[in-house]
């Protein structure tokens, strides 16, 4: 037994794999590096990425200045969508307003809309929208078409339309009118709350750019420092060399997964409702594509500033184009099917689905496919680069 | 231990210090130095590694405040001085990304010269430092001598009254230091003030007035003549058939206070020449080692500070290396390094030109040649790690691929950057380089003991490599290499930084092994060490143009060398500089050194008529006999010449 | 002034002189601009749904055929032995209508019928759009069934500045500022931090340059090359997404200017305090990028940011840079609305480059 461990502990690979982890106990930047980074992302991402809208700022020109005017404004700032920002005595100003960006909506209502109601007649009134944010503008229009539609329905029911009665008989009016009423059921998300969707689909870029980072920081030092020509000069194989680089990296970023799902859970709830292992599973995948990209890097760049330099030019697409901030549906339709090759897409596909949905392995498995793919194919060509620039 | 006598501020005083101290939180660097240098001194720093030299030049040159002292340069602080100080720090401090042309203009423009000073006086230096062709080459493509030129133009384009230089010539091969130093010295003529650290004594020679600092205070100050003669010891040159037995024994003989080996001889150091050589032959005489030549020398200024840093720090002793591999029997024909027609060509620069080398067991093969003559690239290709663009190479018993693990097994490596990883323990690199090379469990701990011990290092095990002074750092790498007791060792500049005294135990080390069987391959720019190659080669340009033993090397030159000692040394050398090629003359301190083909006598007088016409006097002419350097530098230069 | 402009020249050389950094310098603000301008988008559209039609009648089929005629939606097949929830869970569908028995006969006879629609979600401002276009479809179906009757409100709705609502006309002006607050300072740092790293700071000690000159030089050298991003960057929003300036272009031009001196000013400060290139890279990383990304408003209104978070907003320049190049690129705006921002742009880029000055001051090693 002891002659075992006795030659356990003189194997090659112990010698380096200790080294490793020596070397990373002394880095402190590491440490705060696999803590920090993640911990800041995702709470800034969950908090700051907030497409909620209540509270617009709502500017109206009350020409009319009645009871149904009246009515009206407060339909609209009852559900704190809107809220009145200013009166204004004409539509100039009001533009003004509009122009300088001080306001999201402004609302006209001339001075026949209360004699108009009372005829029953169709009030007109104007709702500009400052349409500079698209995403913001596309709500307020729904917003404001659903509650000036929710009172048109209460007005109806309290008094029926009167058809005029010189040409029909009063037993002609309708008294019953055709209606559909929508019933949505906001699944997984009923709070619609966004952290959830951020959070759940960032774990996975975290993962990778992490992944990459650390490994290309790891794999340059030493070609930097030049201890690599040591290490080539040793018995050591280059397989050796490499698999001992990167098993220490993958240990430690596994540890972000939990440590990403922890914040997930402290800071915005975000439930968890599907197997671990899987996510798991997947996450690992994650990292290991990570440090493919990362060793890849590091095959390309003579210093660590080159290495990040490079990594510039290939995360912010990675992450872009993942659908993890910003739905893939919103993307133009020539780019949507590149996403496909984008490991980080599939993990968000993984991740969502396991965290919100409890969607089971059986229905994930073609994304677990694509990324295993994605992840053999990154790490042997890193591998074949490294093992060809060691030699 | 003589303390220098009290400084006092006279009007020729150009940089006055009094009780500098300096304090790196609780560590003192600096413990209270005084300082007087004249107007158009050269005045020599020498000390071992992290004796406080870099610190003293950071606040004369004004970018670091001292903790307490008194300092004035001409009357100035150093603040106020930096208009009128050049600074030349220890890493090349130039753009590498910018031509020498920018870089010059750069720091013209920073100082407020006109356009045209900075052309003319940048063209100026540049001529004087065989320059002036290379003004749109990038830094960063020039030669470490080059770079260093650059660096001293840069510092003289203002024409600063003091220049303070720490350790210019690091890792500078000895041409480049030798025209380095014509330069100093040419400087200093004119009326220049020169501040210059540098581990290479030979250097020392050539001040006016040397410091020798140790643990942050001055120990001794003199001028060079002043040192040597103040250590009261003569040295003997001793050549016998059986170097390695003389030395053993010789060093158990309590009247002579030191020996070293050099190569082909003994350095022996005694208070008494003819005492000395009588008991030492007595001595031999009765062990049965055959006394082949003896001659009496001075001591050198690395002599004296080997003997004043022994009674400060105590003998450093190399423990015996515990062997624990058993050395097959081979025959002494067996080539351990070979290379036959090795080529390597990058583009369309050939790096290195067919070399032949057949180094065999036991035997230590020292490559010598410029910055840029392609050792560290023949290094790399012998060992595997570059492959060359043709030619067979032989490692180990294995020709043509050399790269298995077998072959690994057997060599060390020591390379010329820092080999050890810096962000790990002393003993987390020794148990790494231990574990990575298989070396049995049982043996690590005396394994480890031994280069704790070899490297003077006791109890510091746990400290962090990187914070070690880099002469410390050598000692534990070159342990490290050695730990798998390797049959084949290749050292490139082993001994860059390191202190004359660390350089003896590494050198003792290198011997031991060699006696052993190990096949050794070093480079290095101290000649004086490579005089103890069992062979040499020189390398210029790619080629090996000289190989054999020390000896037969420099029988193999042609003429006579003739020292002269002169009043105007400087003035002489520039003389005859201009009348014959440039090789054949070199400056050392105070003595010229003349290469001349003719009759010795003939050489003498013709010169000495020459010296006295231009108002020189001769005091003394004399045959002497060649160190390396000489050797080294005619081979050198002579090939570059053609 | 002289120093000043031996600094910046000597560092506009360098720039020049390594390729990558010229590249990172000139084409990665482009790249991000085009990429993020075109890639981050909310305004959704096909999105897949699904329909359970337990009706099967003439009316539920028209009413089938307006979602299907919706941009917003795409109807996929719903798979015979799947219940719609089923479609959601696997990533089918992205939303599911349940249209129930006797929906046609309900409102044949003027009566009320309920139809389901199930959203996921788990994108929450997909899930919002999904909610407001269904609603609104159903809306239009029965108002254009009810023709005969006069509805008593109804609200006539325009889209100002930016009438097809194109996403990139509110992106594209974020992203210019953001790709500015990354890249200028990127490189600011680390032509401070290599001076550190390779002891060449030790040269401009000696000289007798002081602080001011010496930050001036390199911060002009950076501030010249991100002027020149700039350019390229407005270059590049006109041909991709047909931005220009409008109206009066001095607020523009001006705040660019100060905004520009701002962010190299933090690179600088930032190169200062840390004389490591890799360190320095990721200190602009996260506070250059990640805050000038997600705090600022580049894509959601400033508004939505939650209290701490919202202080921090306050002390990022990119959140009023972003104001001025709105009101300039889309709106046409002049200086009223806008007069305080060079301001107060003008006083982080002060604190900026009085932190890296503080620290520079003294011109020596630091022991």
């Amino acid at each position: 037994m002891k002659e075992l461990f006795y030659k356990f502990l003189s194997l090659r690979w112990f010698a380096l794999i200790r080294k490793e982890f020596n070397q990373i106990k002394r880095n402190k930047r590491l440490v705060i590096m696999l803590i920090i980074p993640p911990t800041m992302n995702i709470i800034l991402f969950g908090f700051a990425l907030n497409p909620t809208v209540t509270n617009l700022q709502l500017g109206v020109v009350d020409e009319n200045q009645s009871v149904e005017s009246r009515e009206l404004i407060s339909a609209l700032t009852e559900s704190q969508s809107f809220q009145v920002a200013k009166y204004y005595l004409s539509d100039n100003e009001l533009n003004d307003d509009l122009t300088a960006g001080n306001l999201d909506a402004g609302l006209i209502i001339p001075n026949d809309f209360a004699k108009k109601r009372l005829r029953g007649e169709t009030a007109e009134v104007q709702l500009i929208v400052d349409a500079v944010n698209s995403n913001t503008a596309t709500i307020v229009g729904g917003y404001a078409s659903r509650i000036i539609n929710n009172l048109n329905q209460q007005i109806l029911r309290a008094n029926p339309p009167k058809v005029s009665l010189q040409t029909f008989a009063v037993e002609q009016i309708p008294r019953k009118l055709p209606n559909i009423t929508p019933h949505v059921a906001l699944l997984y998300n009923p709070g619609l709350k966004n952290s959830w969707f951020i959070v759940s689909g960032l774990i996975g870029a975290l993962l990778v750019i992490q992944g990459s980072i650390v490994a290309a920081a790891s794999m340059v030092k030493e070609k930097e420092v030049g201890t690599i020509e040591q290490l080539l000069m040793t018995p050591a194989e280059a397989i050796e060399i490499i698999t001992a680089k990167i098993a220490p990296i993958f240990f430690l970023l596994t540890m972000d997964i939990f440590l990403a799902l922890f914040v997930a859970k402290i800071a915005f709830g975000v439930p968890f409702l599907g197997l671990f292992v899987i996510f798991l599973l997947g996450g690992c995948l994650c990292v290991l594509s990570g440090i493919g990209i990362g060793t890849l890097i590091a095959t390309l760049a003579k210093s660590q500033q080159q290495a990040q330099l490079i990594s510039f030019f290939v995360m912010p697409p990675l992450v872009l184009l993942s659908g993890v901030t910003t739905p893939i549906e919103a993307m133009p339709k020539w780019l949507q099917p590149v996403t496909n090759v984008n490991p980080i897409r599939h993990f968000g596909i993984i991740s969502r689905s396991i965290m919100l949905k409890g969607t089971d392995f059986s229905i994930l498995y073609p994304n677990f496919l694509a990324l295993a793919t994605f992840c053999i194919i990154v790490v042997s060509i890193s591998m074949w680069r490294f093992r060809k620039q060691l030699q | 231990m003589k303390n220098a006598t009290q400084i006092q501020q006279s009007p020729e005083t150009a940089i006055f210090v009094r009780d500098l101290r300096k304090s790196y939180g609780k560590l003192e660097a600096v413990k209270g130095v005084d300082l007087g240098i004249k107007q158009g001194e050269i005045y020599g720093l020498i000390g071992p590694d992290g004796a406080g030299k870099t610190s003293i030049f950071q606040i004369l040159g004004g970018v670091m405040q001292e903790t307490s002292g008194e300092m004035s340069i001409y009357g100035k602080t150093a603040r106020e001085a930096r208009s009128f100080v050049g600074y030349l720090t220890q890493a090349f401090s130039l753009y590498q990304d910018l031509t020498v042309a920018e870089n010059l203009r750069y720091i013209g423009d920073l100082r407020l010269l006109s356009k045209r000073e900075i052309e003319e006086r940048g063209m100026k230096y540049l001529r004087l430092f065989d320059m002036d062709r290379f003004t749109d080459r990038l830094a960063g493509r020039l030669s470490g001598g080059m770079k260093q030129k650059l660096a001293l133009a840069c510092a003289l384009i203002a024409e600063p009254r003091i220049l303070l230089l720490d350790e210019p010539t690091t890792g500078v091969d000895p041409v480049s230091r030798r025209e380095f130093w014509d330069t100093l010295a040419e400087l200093s003529d004119q009326g220049m003030t020169m501040v210059v650290a540098t581990p290479y004594l030979d250097e020392a020679e050539r001040c006016s007035r040397v410091s020798l600092i140790f643990d942050g205070k001055i120990v001794e100050t003199g001028t060079p003549k002043e040192l040597r003669e103040n250590l009261g010891l003569q040295r003997l040159e001793l050549r016998a058939d059986d170097l390695s037995k003389a030395e053993e024994i010789l060093n158990q003989v309590e009247k002579i206070d030191d020996v070293q080996r050099f190569g082909d001889r003994l350095d022996l150091m005694v208070a008494d020449a003819k005492g000395g050589e009588k008991l030492t032959r007595e001595v031999l005489q009765k062990e049965g080692v055959a006394v082949e030549g003896f001659h009496v020398g001075q001591p050198t200024l690395e002599n004296t500070f080997v003997a004043v840093l022994r009674d400060l720090e105590g003998k450093l002793t190399a423990p015996p290396f515990p062997r624990k591999r058993h050395f097959q029997e081979r025959s002494p024909e067996a080539v351990a390094i070979g290379a036959e027609n090795v080529n390597k060509i990058f583009g369309d620069f050939i790096a290195v030109k067919d070399i032949n080398l057949a180094i065999k067991y036991g035997e230590i093969y020292g490559l010598l040649g410029a910055n840029g003559a392609g050792k560290t690239t023949t290094i790399k290709m012998l060992c595997g790690l570059l492959p060359p663009t043709n030619g067979v190479i032989e490692l180990a018993g294995e020709r043509g691929s050399t790269r298995s693990q077998h072959v690994r097994q057997r060599v060390g490596y020591m390379s010329q950057k820092f080999s050890l990883y810096d962000d790990l323990t002393i003993e987390e690199n020794l148990d790494f380089f231990a574990g990575v090379y298989g070396v049995p469990l049982a043996d690590r701990e005396e394994k480890k003991r031994w280069v704790m011990e070899f490297s003077g290092l006791q109890g510091q095990e746990k400290m962090l490599t990187g914070e070690l002074p880099g002469g410390w750092k050598q000692r534990v790498a070159f342990g490290s290499a050695i730990l798998h007791e390797p049959s084949v060792l290749f050292l490139d500049e082993p001994t860059s930084g390191v202190d004359p005294l660390a350089r003896r135990a590494f050198w003792k080390m290198i011997n031991e092994l060699a006696d052993r069987g190990v096949a050794i391959l070093v480079t290095t720019h101290y000649l004086e060490e490579a005089e103890q190659c069992n062979r040499l080669g020189f390398m210029v340009a790619g080629e090996v143009v000289a190989e054999g033993t020390p000896t037969s090397v420099k029988a193999a030159q042609t003429g006579h060398l003739i020292e002269f000692i002169t009043d105007k040394p400087q003035a002489a050398s520039n003389l005859l500089k201009k009348e014959m090629e440039r090789w054949r003359i070199s400056l050392f301190g105070d003595r010229l050194h003349v290469v001349v083909e003719e009759n010795v006598q003939t050489g003498i007088n013709n010169l000495k008529k020459r010296l006295t016409e231009a108002g020189i006097k001769v005091f003394d002419a004399y045959e002497e006999t060649r160190s390396l350097e000489d050797v080294f530098i005619a081979v050198v230069e002579s090939k570059r010449e053609n | 002034m002289r120093r000043i402009i031996a600094q910046a020249r000597k560092e506009l050389t360098q720039v020049g002189r390594d390729k990558l950094t010229l590249t990172l310098a000139l084409f990665l603000p482009l790249v991000l601009l085009a990429l993020m301008g075109t890639a981050i988008s909310l305004s959704v559209t096909d999105l897949p749904i699904v329909v359970q039609d337990l009706d099967n009648s003439p009316e539920s089929r028209r009413y089938i055929e307006a979602f299907r005629n919706s941009l917003t939606f795409r109807i996929v097949e719903l798979p015979t032995d799947e219940q719609p929830e089923e479609s959601l869970l696997d990533n089918h569908a992205r939303g599911a209508i349940i249209i129930p028995e006797h929906f046609g006969r309900d409102l044949e006879r003027g009566m009320n019928t309920e139809v389901q629609f199930l959203v996921d979600a788990s994108d929450a401002n997909t899930a919002n759009i999904m909610r407001g276009a269904s609603t609104a479809i159903t809306l239009n179906f029965v108002k254009n069934m009810r023709s005969a009757i006069a509805v008593p409100i109804k609200a006539d709705v325009r889209m100002w500045y930016n009438p097809g609502r194109e996403s990139s006309t509110y992106i594209a002006p974020g992203m210019l500022a953001v790709g500015l607050s990354l890249f200028p300072p990127l490189l600011a740092a680390l032509a401070m931090s290599r001076e550190g790293e390779q002891k060449t700071i030790l040269q401009v000690y000696v000289s007798s340059i002081s602080a001011r000159e010496y930050l001036l030089g390199k911060i002009g050298a950076y501030w010249l090359i991100a002027v020149g991003e700039w350019v390229l960057s407005m270059i590049l929003a006109y041909f991709l997404f047909g931005l220009s300036i409008k109206g009066d272009p001095t607020p523009f031009v001006v705040c660019t200017g100060i905004y520009l001196f701002t962010t190299v000013s933090f690179g600088a400060m930032v190169g200062v305090a840390i004389p490591n290139q890799a360190a320095a890279i990721q200190a602009v990383q996260i506070a250059g990028f990640l805050f000038s990304y997600l705090l600022s408003g580049s894509i959601f209104p400033v508004s939505n940011i939650p209290f701490p978070f919202s202080i921090i907003s306050r002390i990022i320049p990119a959140r009023y840079y972003i104001v001025v190049a709105r009101d300039a690129l889309v709106r046409s705006g002049d200086w009223s609305g806008v007069w305080h921002i060079p301001l107060i742009l003008l006083g982080i880029g002060m604190f900026f480059f009085m932190v890296a000055w503080r620290n520079t001051r003294k011109m020596q090693v630091n022991a």
